[in-house]
């Protein structure tokens, strides 16, 4: 360390958040006693502009290099006490924080001299830590202004269209040999009953002409290497392989549609046993007629219980592709743990279709619940108005369907609301299938190092707060890939995915985590451990040592607690940064009574 | 907390120390809810952070032990929720290996812990944390300090530091092509083969040279199995031998 640490704390009050039970300012003269503190105070709201302003003037008055506010959690204030660091002139990697808030004065109300103890005892480790910090600096990486958008379905075009408006180079590929995704296979869509087509052909038309958009069918993605701003990518298609450079990436190769297997309410046995996907190509081909009736079976295959524990163990647990090899195979006859959204309203759509047209066929709808949500209330009820019966059954007692010798179908199911056996004939039975993931999708996330979720779909990098980015940076999700949507909802994912990837690429620019691995290359030994065990490819082989690619490494540490020499370290929670905590915490260093 | 630990007060009531790793993305944060919550615990917890559980080396895990703490916790994102992809299912395995050293050199393997604690789980943390205190009050003030058999804790934390044990573990986490279960037991059987050579040049390092009686003696293994690991070392290049004793070969550290 080239200059001596002087530390500054500030221990903050948090009104009586913390002042209520922990004695601040027993714990700000206490603060001075610690080692290599040049200077403590509290005072009531450290994050106020007041209490910045004093960490800041403080930092020039008593020449300062390293700041340690004791507050509330880093998870919130963190970046703010940072900021206040960096324009103080101090690099904002030279701070620390005790949380004395969550961790001490708000779990323990009424244990005020033991909380105080504790606050201490904090304090002393974030100070502990803050001496033996490092400055650290995030590499910023240049973002190409071009993206590559896997998947040519409504969320992949909408997607590809959005970026190419705004001047970014496009590469759109699908695998079939046309664009448009399943919404093509569709045919009237809820709630307004437009045709699919309506929906597709401006945006087939818009990804072919447009002069920002490569669109190549046929195709597929056959390798990825790089990082944000700079993937070097390898396509496959009927020209053979074909290399490209793009600064982001959208994967929105959609989903597939489960298919009973055969027997289950005698599909595959039967001609008039069909999905509701199948049941819109005969609609659209005019092959349904006007039959007596038609019964529709809701959530087959799908909320069908959880995922079994005992499935998981069985697996290689970092192996999730090979996890959700097994599950779906377990999946193809036990169908999906999830609710897949849009078959209720693509029910009701089909049969306020088929009243329209033949209002004297009995349309029979047998569910366990029906999710009708926003508007879609309303389109419940039109069906009702037209006469669509609605049979709730009980979970434990499904429908079933048997075959009478004359090859008729027969209909058996318990009405819960009625408490009664309901049974009749019915020309058609039409099966609601729910939305899976598909192998090319789970293939595909393992390639670009996207995690797979329980259920099979894509995971976001935050269910709530970022459901369009992915736990790789510059990688984006569109589309069903994630989860059963709807179009509307493809498309807004599709706008999302763009906006977000455009943001980078309109910036041109990225920073990238600070807190990254470093190989003592004396120590190496070049066994390659590293680089089989990260999930991100970062570190490599290069003439026998390990080198750590700072930009696709993420921080976590795994490699530096399995390096068989010990030569790999994480910046900013090296092992002796780590361990001076805990030291610092068994003996008090300022103490004059320290024992042994 | 100036003077020395209040567990250390004649007459005063035991009270533990718990260093707790908690994973920045959930387990910190599953901590930062029971306070939000306001869920009282013991304070008899420290909280280190630390971006991952998959950082977690087993050794820092043993020398916070060494350092003094009665018990140490690990709590990382349940399986499938690691931010990091994986990193909790890499701590999982190391730790049952950990787990074991630690019952191999004689302390209750209950002063380590890992658990999976969300970000939403404030409740489960803060009950946690009264289970894991009770515990350890059960059990008194960690042995790990004041071992019986010569640097045993010593030897354990050099055998994580080892190369071999490392290449082991490591290998673990990725997949072995042979049967998990065979490998398991490969892995344990290194283990306690580098605790029991560490234990051994512990001693040739304290005490200078030493036949092979004198290190059965010091070390309460057996003779065979001094002769046995005396081989390796010496293939090794770790220790040599240096001159004799009572008709005995004595060794020495390289």
């Amino acid at each position: 360390m080239e200059h001596e640490p002087r530390v500054g704390v500030f221990v903050c009050s948090c009104g009586t958040n913390i002042g209520g039970v922990v004695n601040v300012q027993e714990v700000a003269e206490y603060a001075k006693t610690i080692p290599h503190v040049k200077h403590a105070d509290y005072n009531l709201y450290t994050c106020s502009e007041a209490g910045l302003t004093a960490i800041k003037e403080s930092v020039k008055k008593h020449n300062l290099n390293r700041v340690v506010v004791a507050s509330c959690t880093p998870r919130t204030h963190e970046p703010l006490f940072r900021a206040a660091c960096k324009e103080a002139g101090l690099n904002p990697y030279l701070f620390e924080m005790a949380n004395i808030r969550e961790h001490d004065s708000w779990v323990h109300p009424h244990e005020s001299q033991k909380a105080t103890q504790k606050a201490k005892d904090i304090v002393r480790m974030a100070v502990a830590k803050a001496a033996l910090l490092e400055p650290q600096t995030e590499p910023e990486v240049e973002v190409k202004g071009s993206s590559l958008v896997v998947g040519a379905g409504v969320a992949g075009m909408t997607a590809a269209l959005s970026m190419a408006n705004q001047g970014f180079q496009v590469n759109l590929i699908e695998k079939e040999k046309e664009p448009g995704g399943m919404a093509q296979k569709l045919y009237k869509l809820y709630p307004t009953l437009v045709d699919a087509s309506e929906v597709i052909e401006p945006l087939t038309e818009g990804v072919k002409s447009h002069k920002n958009i490569e669109l190549a069918t046929s195709t597929i993605l056959k390798e990825v290497s790089g990082y944000v701003g700079n993937f070097s990518i390898v396509l496959t298609g009927p020209e053979g392989d074909r290399e490209l450079k793009v600064g982001t990436i959208i994967v929105a190769p959609g989903s597939s549609n489960y298919t009973p297997p055969k027997g289950l309410y005698e599909y595959g046995l039967n001609d008039h046993v069909i999905t509701q996907r199948e049941f819109d190509e005969k609609l659209r081909k005019g092959e349904i007629g006007e039959p007596e009736r038609i019964v529709m079976i809701q959530c087959v295959g799908a909320r069908k219980g959880e995922i079994r524990p005992s499935e998981l163990e069985a697996f290689p647990k970092s192996d999730t592709a090979e996890l959700l090899r097994k599950i779906l195979k377990a999946r193809k006859d036990e169908g999906w743990p999830y609710c897949s959204r849009i078959c209720c309203m693509n029910t009701i759509k089909n049969a306020i279709l088929i009243k329209e047209r033949s209002p004297k066929t009995d349309v029979v709808v047998l569910f366990g619940d029906l999710r009708v949500y926003k508007e879609y209330e309303d389109f419940y009820r039109k069906a009702r108005d037209l006469e669509v019966r609605f049979i709730r059954h009980i979970e434990e007692a499904r429908p079933e369907i048997v075959q009478t010798s004359e090859g008729k179908l027969q209909v058996m199911a318990y009405d819960a609301l009625y408490g009664m056996e309901v049974n009749f004939p019915a020309e058609w039975v039409v099966l609601s299938t729910p939305l899976i993931p598909s192998k090319d999708e789970i293939m595909l996330a393992r390639m670009l190092k996207i995690p797979i979720a329980t259920d099979g779909f894509l995971m976001e990098a935050h269910l709530k707060l970022r459901p369009v980015d992915t736990n790789v940076d510059g990688i984006f999700i569109a589309g069903t890939v994630s989860g059963p949507k709807d179009v509307s909802e493809s498309i807004i994912s599709g706008e999302a995915a763009a906006a977000r990837a455009s943001i980078l690429m309109g910036n041109g620019k990225v920073k990238t985590e600070a807190i990254t691995a470093v190989v003592d290359e004396e120590q190496c030994i070049g066994c390659g451990l590293c680089e089989e065990i990260c999930p991100y490819g970062a570190p490599k082989i290069e003439e026998g040592k390990s080198k750590i690619r700072e930009i696709l490494c993420r921080g976590c540490g795994s490699c530096a607690a399995e390096c068989p020499k010990r030569a790999i370290t994480m910046r900013h929670y090296r092992d002796d940064q780590i361990l001076a905590q805990v030291k610092a915490l068994m003996i008090p260093e300022s103490s004059k009574e320290v024992a042994q | 907390m100036v003077e020395e630990r209040a567990r250390e007060k004649a007459g005063s009531e035991f009270e533990p120390l718990i260093v707790a790793y908690c994973c920045n993305w959930c387990s910190y944060a599953g901590a930062d809810l029971a306070g939000t919550s306001r869920f009282e615990y013991p304070t008899n917890i420290r909280i280190v952070r630390i971006m991952c559980t998959g950082r977690m080396d087993p050794t820092l895990v043993l020398e916070t032990l060494r350092i003094g703490a009665d018990g140490v916790l690990i709590a990382g994102c349940h399986p499938g929720d690691c931010h990091y992809q994986k990193g909790n299912f890499m701590m999982e395995k190391r730790f049952d290996y950990l787990k074991k050293a630690v019952k191999n050199v004689g302390i209750e393997p209950e002063r380590v812990r890992l658990e999976w604690i969300s970000a939403s789980e404030g409740g489960k943390w803060a009950a946690l944390v009264r289970e894991m205190t009770e515990e350890i009050k059960q059990l008194g003030p960690s042995p790990f300090r004041h071992m019986q058999i010569p640097k045993k804790t010593d030897a354990m934390i050099d055998a994580f530091k080892s190369q071999r044990l490392r290449w082991v573990v490591g290998r673990s986490q990725i997949r072995v092509e042979i049967d998990e279960g065979k490998y398991r037991q490969t892995v344990d059987a290194i283990m306690r083969d580098e605790i029991e050579r560490h234990m051994m040049t512990g001693a040739l390092k304290e005490k200078g040279p030493l036949t092979a009686e004198e290190l059965a003696q010091l070390t309460g293994l057996q003779p065979s199995k001094i002769v046995q690991h005396l081989i390796a070392l010496r293939k090794d290049g770790k220790v040599s031998e240096a001159g004799e004793k009572n008709n005995q070969y004595l060794y020495q550290l390289v």
